[in-house]
């Protein structure tokens, strides 16, 4: 037991001594006793009250003069009070410097609770999305950002990427809106302007077609006196060599400049690809039909309809798609090899795969494959007269259609590639 | 408050019911937003195709209003609501009404800008009516945004905003007139101009009828046929009694 506590222990029974002592002077003891310990009492008690009295205006009073286990008590008191003030004064300048620093932000930060209710935004969302403090505060998000893009993305589950719109309020500007959940239901709107990138883009995408565009022009005359000159029958024998191979030249520059445009098309065509009920088996027949009349010597290209289904689409873009990994299989398939073409169902989903035994692709190379002019091996690829885009092409197309392509190779063997359909863009006959 | 007002019911269905009908409205309004700024966009930027897939999609923002309107029905059947929440329904009522015409305002503009998109392109590029596009669009935009905040003074302020409409929609016609007076061959082509600018200055009608509504929902007080004026003073007045 502390010291303290012993001490007032003795006290106390000194106090009830000195009572029973004086009753014993001056007669009956039992009250004297009775007396002291009442006496006793109200002093614990007016100590009490003091404490009490302190305890509520602790603010502005200093602590009362008590010695004891009371003293004790207040020395304690006041001790937890003092480490309590001050780690609350630490949280509030960590809640305030982390306020000043998500304010300092330059994207836009908006609180939002579950409902979606705005909860708190930092100044450049305000100025980004025009909200106004505080009358916005409790407001859902999608009655005040109401593009109807929003409130689908807000739907959705998949929040990986960014949604890029154009607010009402200044239409020249982008803004790419990705939302980010945390906690139980609440999640972080950040805001950011991608007004520059997008023009970049634009001009990039501009800049690609127009110098394609203008680059075919001069083209066709050089192709055309080429012509000219390799059925002249009156040239000398020393220039026919040379002649055919800038025929051969400038016949592949026109297919780079044709895929450069087909390319820069897909890619500024905004949003998704229409949706035109395509036959698709139909379509597979007719390209294996036109490969089969168009490689020399013959090969063994075979074709596996294992579903009745149609696609909804743009049928230029799947069959520019479709026709782009044929040709590349048979590019790079040696005569004695299969190339094999396969329609078939994935659950409600549709996928065409073109699976040949050619030379195969080292696994490293696979992820860059549809990058604009990537090449595996480049001395090879280009004796094959590729235009370096074939791949771009169908990635941008699937993209179009919701779709993705996937490739499975391995070296020596053969590769698969497989372009998957979502179940919206199948169009189930019958 | 009156948004404190619509989370604070008794039946919390009644409160739920509200506010899906509300977030419709804004949702409708939305979709009608975006269907005005591609009208715009596809005649000054001469994109047939964009004005048809306008002039095509008119057909949601009619689904929305009757989808809507039916709710509304079925709140005041079976919540029959009183004061506050029977404005905010009324209201609700009356706006989709003006929405749904400002879609359609929009479909004509899509549909005739469609048709401009094949003649020849004034040398201006239609930039009054770029100007004025931007300006009602705004003016939309605005009175969504204070039916979503219940900001009965931001609707005032936008229903202000009305005037500037009507005079530029004014000066646009002259200047139609003056263009077919010195050379007809340029006639059908301002008559067309003539409808698209005929057709801003409704929705910028239309903007200021949300507007009133919205002045109505939160201070109950029935401002269409009064000057705007009244109205100010009226506002300042019931700011001053809370």
């Amino acid at each position: 037991m502390a010291p303290m506590w012993t001490f007032a222990l003795v006290r106390l029974a000194g106090i009830l001594l000195l009572g029973l002592f004086l009753g014993l002077i001056f007669g009956s003891p039992w009250l004297w006793v009775v007396l002291a310990a009442s006496a006793y009492l109200a002093w614990q008690l007016s100590n009490l009250y003091r404490l009490d009295r302190w305890l509520r205006r602790r603010s502005q009073l200093a602590p009362p003069a008590i010695g004891g286990i009371w003293g004790d008590i207040i020395s304690q008191v006041v001790r937890l009070h003092r480490r309590k003030r001050f780690h609350k004064q630490q949280l509030v300048q960590l809640f305030r410097e982390l306020r000043k620093s998500t304010a300092a932000l330059p994207d836009g930060v908006i609180i939002l609770s579950g409902q979606r209710e705005i909860l708190w935004f930092n100044r450049p969302a305000g100025r980004l999305l025009g909200l106004k403090r505080p009358i916005d505060i409790g407001l859902r998000i999608d009655n005040l950002i109401r593009a109807p893009e929003f409130a689908g993305y807000l739907q959705g589950e998949d929040f990986s990427v960014p949604l890029v719109i154009r607010p009402s309020i200044r239409l020249d500007q982008y803004l790419a809106l990705q939302l980010v959940p945390y906690g139980p239901g609440q999640s972080l709107l950040l805001a950011r302007d991608v007004t520059r990138q997008m023009r970049l883009e634009a001009m990039r995408q501009d800049f690609v077609a127009n110098a394609s565009h203008e680059l075919r022009t001069p083209l066709t005359v050089i192709s055309g006196y080429l012509d000219t000159l390799a059925e002249d029958a009156g040239l000398d024998r020393a220039w026919e060599g040379p002649v055919r191979d800038m025929r051969a030249q400038a016949q592949r520059m026109n297919a780079i400049i044709a895929d450069l445009l087909e390319l820069s098309r897909l890619e500024s065509a905004d949003g998704e690809a229409p949706r035109e009920p395509i036959d698709v088996p139909a379509m597979l027949e007719r390209l294996r039909t036109d490969a089969l009349s168009r490689t020399e010597p013959p090969r063994v290209i075979s074709l596996e309809i294992a579903t009745a289904r149609w696609l909804y689409g743009a049928a230029s873009e799947v069959e520019s798609a479709f026709t782009n990994l044929l040709v590349n299989a048979l590019k790079y398939t040696p005569v004695e090899g299969s190339v094999q073409m396969r329609w078939w169902a994935d659950g409600d989903a549709a996928c065409f795969s073109v699976i040949d035994t050619g030379i195969g692709i080292p696994a490293e190379h696979i992820p860059r494959l549809t990058e604009r002019f990537y090449r595996v091996d480049p001395g090879r690829s280009r004796d094959q007269g590729g235009s370096g885009l074939g791949l771009a092409i169908v990635k941008h197309a699937l993209q179009r259609h919701g779709g993705w392509l996937d490739v499975e190779s391995s070296e020596g063997k053969g590769s698969t590639f497989t372009c998957h359909f979502p179940p919206q863009r199948v169009y189930e006959r019958g | 408050m009156e948004t404190a007002d619509l989370t604070h019911h008794i039946s919390r269905r009644f409160n739920e019911d509200l506010e899906k009908v509300r977030n419709q409205v804004l949702q409708m309004g939305g979709f009608v937003e975006g269907q005005l700024h591609k009208a715009i966009t596809a005649l000054v930027e001469g994109d047939s195709s964009l004005g048809e897939s306008v002039a095509t999609e008119d057909y949601k923002v009619n689904g929305m209003e009757v989808a809507i309107d039916e709710e509304c029905s079925r709140i005041l059947a079976l919540r029959a609501p009183a004061a506050g929440d029977l404005r905010v329904i009324v209201a609700i009522i009356k706006t989709i009404t003006d929405l749904e015409r400002i879609g359609d305002e929009g479909e004509k503009i899509g549909y005739i800008a469609s048709r401009l998109a094949t003649m020849e392109r004034p040398a201006d590029k239609y930039r009054e009516v770029k100007h004025l596009g931007r300006q009602v669009a705004q003016m939309v935009h605005t009175a969504l945004d204070s039916f979503a905040r219940m900001d009965a003074q931001a609707a005032l302020k936008t229903a202000q905003e009305d005037r500037m409409v009507d005079e530029e929609y004014e000066s646009i016609q002259r200047q139609c007139m003056t263009f077919m007076m010195e050379d007809p061959r340029s006639i059908s082509r301002a008559l067309e101009i003539m409808w698209i600018v005929r057709a801003l200055e409704r929705i910028g009608d239309h903007a200021k009828n949300i507007c009133e509504y919205v002045i109505y929902m939160v201070h109950g007080k029935d401002v269409r046929h009064t000057s705007l004026e009244d109205v100010a003073k009226q506002l300042d007045q019931a700011a001053t009694r809370r």
